[in-house]
């Protein structure tokens, strides 16, 4: 008898503290509708005031280019999809970066590769659930969060 | 029939390669650019033709952004695509307005300028007049003639300056008709700056603190309180006119956005030109108003008070120990409950209604007491109906001693011209 009363306190408390924390709200968009085009500024920062994005990408660079000041002064396109991740290239790179957001970071969570001589004219868009990428006239591909799903050039 | 499908199909293709090849970022970007422009050029726009070929720009601009539609009302924050273009098409019937008014008033708008400009130099000397004025007000206190004729003067002229800045005020006004909310914000803009140019505010704070200081400088008699009133009241009326009028004007700048952060915001030529100073100058438009108001409202405690006063002087000068009062309903009640006391005691009322009512009251404070603001024309009336009534009985007497009179004069010569006829020694009759 005590110990079923010890396994009912026992799974009321499980319950309690599984209603606690599993409350979710799903269904959340997070996508921008367009893209922010930022410039990188000599202390290797970019800044989005719409959305209100701050982030170094020293580490970005040295990731790319093996030179952490190579972005300083480049414009990158930037682009949130509807799952939350985020979605960042620019011109020369041949990767799309995307990264997921957490307590005051960014976190790489695949670089897609695009292009072998890297991107000369790079655009994002968004075509839930996908991202556009486009390179000028050259290139149409959408991507997932993981990898590219269909590429045409 | 094969080969034109074709080309249809191969059209239809190219133009869906084209359209999504594009990036939507150049899509918002290349709009936003248009609209730029075309904003841009609404606002340099000098002629109403450059202004009509530019409504057909804003047109083409809609319908080639149109398939566009859903993707700008999410892209351009904070205006959805279709609010954008409306915004620029109020833009343009704005401006049109605007260019149109300059175009056909600009010569009557010019008078206008010359007159507010004559009539501010007008005010200015006035000014100045009244500053000598005040100064032979304190000198000529010892002469009682000299004094009246410095109040006299000094009343003219201070009607005459509140005459003057409500015509430059009517001056500011005129061009643009009754209703100002049908008047367009770059119009009540302008009149803003005219009143602001004008110093009307200050002008018109400086006629009521005037008003103030000859109300402290001055010990008025009876009759000079009508015309006072008078002023006071079509001042304050007039005011109340122009501060609903300054509202409807300064409600542009208040309207103004604090910050267009907004990337996509569409800014009007009124937003570029200066919200910051616009608000700054309503603020100071508000604070400015709220002087003139306290000014009015210690002037119409002065002239409440100096008018009670003084009436209340003249019963005691004349021995007449009345109830206070300092407004209508107390002064009307006061000569009630003073005419009821002398209704009931034997005491002669003959010194209240004769000396004191008619020879000073009904003479000197009548005009006064009748307007609105103090007793009213029908509550005077009244109250002389019932002081007259008091004095009924000693007039019957005296109409009665007047008949009397008369008929003993009539008797008197009857019984001489009788007497006559019937004198001794002269026969009765013919017998």
């Amino acid at each position: 008898m005590i110990r079923l009363a010890k396994l009912c306190f026992i799974v009321a408390v499980l319950m309690a503290v599984t209603s606690c924390s599993s409350l979710r709200l799903d269904g959340v968009d997070f996508g921008w509708p367009v893209e922010s085009v930022v410039t990188v500024s000599g202390t290797n920062m970019i800044e989005d005031i719409r959305y209100s994005v701050k982030a170094e990408v020293a580490p970005l660079a040295q990731e790319e280019f093996q030179d952490s000041t190579a972005l300083r002064g480049a414009r990158l396109r930037l682009l949130r999809s509807s799952e939350g991740y985020y979605f960042l290239t620019g011109v020369k790179f041949k990767h799309v970066y995307v990264f997921s957001p957490g307590p005051s970071s960014l976190t790489l969570y695949r670089a897609i590769p695009v292009s072998d001589g890297g991107l000369r004219n790079p655009a994002l868009n968004q075509r839930p659930p996908y991202v556009e990428l486009l390179d000028g006239d050259a290139l149409r591909t959408l991507l997932t969060s993981d990898d590219i799903v269909e590429a045409k050039k | 029939m094969n080969r034109t499908l074709l080309t249809a199909l191969l059209g239809a293709s190219l133009c869906a390669t084209v359209m999504a090849q594009h990036s939507d970022f150049a899509i918002k970007s290349d709009f936003e650019e248009r609209y730029r422009q075309i904003s841009g050029r609404l606002d340099s726009a000098s002629t109403t033709e450059e202004i009509d070929s530019l409504k057909g720009e804003i047109g083409k601009l809609e319908s080639e952004y149109a398939p566009h539609q859903q993707f700008l009302d999410r892209a351009l924050y904070p205006l959805t695509f279709g609010e954008s273009i409306t915004k620029l098409r109020s833009l343009q019937v704005l401006t049109y307005d605007r260019v149109y008014l300059i175009r056909t008033q600009g010569v009557k708008l010019s008078e206008i300028e010359a007159r507010i400009t004559s009539l501010t130099t007008r005010l200015d000397s006035l000014t100045s007049q009244r500053d000598q004025l005040f100064g032979e007000l304190q000198e000529s206190r010892k002469s009682l003639s000299a004094l009246r004729e410095a109040v006299r003067r000094l009343t003219a002229n201070l009607t005459a300056k509140d005459r003057l800045i409500f015509a430059i005020v009517d001056s500011i006004f005129l061009p643009y008709g009754k209703d100002l909310s049908q008047v367009a914000d770059v119009q009540k803009e302008a009149i803003g700056q005219r009143l602001e140019r004008s110093n009307v505010l200050t002008r018109v704070y400086e006629i009521a603190a005037d008003n103030v200081k000859f109300l402290d400088a001055t010990q008025l008699q009876g009759r000079d309180y009508g015309n006072l009133i008078e002023q006071y009241e079509a001042f304050n009326a007039r005011w109340a006119g122009l501060k609903q009028k300054m509202t409807e004007v300064a409600a542009t700048g208040a309207a103004v956005p604090t910050e267009s952060t907004g990337k996509g915001t569409a800014k009007t030529p009124l937003v570029r030109g200066g919200a910051k100073e616009l608000r700054v100058a309503s603020e100071t438009a508000a604070a400015q108003a709220g002087h003139v108001d306290s000014a009015l409202a210690e002037w119409h405690t002065k002239l409440n008070a100096g008018f009670w006063g003084g009436l209340l002087k003249e019963f005691t000068q004349a021995g007449v120990i009345v109830a206070p009062f300092n407004d209508g309903p107390s002064f009307s009640a006061s000569i009630r409950q003073e005419v009821a006391s002398l209704a009931a005691s034997k005491q002669d009322p003959q010194p209240f209604v004769d000396a004191l009512w008619k020879q000073k009251i009904d003479r000197d404070w009548r005009e006064g007491l009748s307007r609105d603001a103090m007793l009213g024309h029908a509550e005077y009336a009244a109250l002389d109906k019932l002081v007259s009534e008091l004095t009924r009985d000693t007039i019957d007497t005296t109409f009665i001693a007047y008949i009397a009179g008369i008929l003993i004069i009539i008797g008197l010569i009857w019984f001489f011209v009788f007497r006559k006829k019937k004198r001794p020694g002269e026969p009765a009759s013919a017998a």
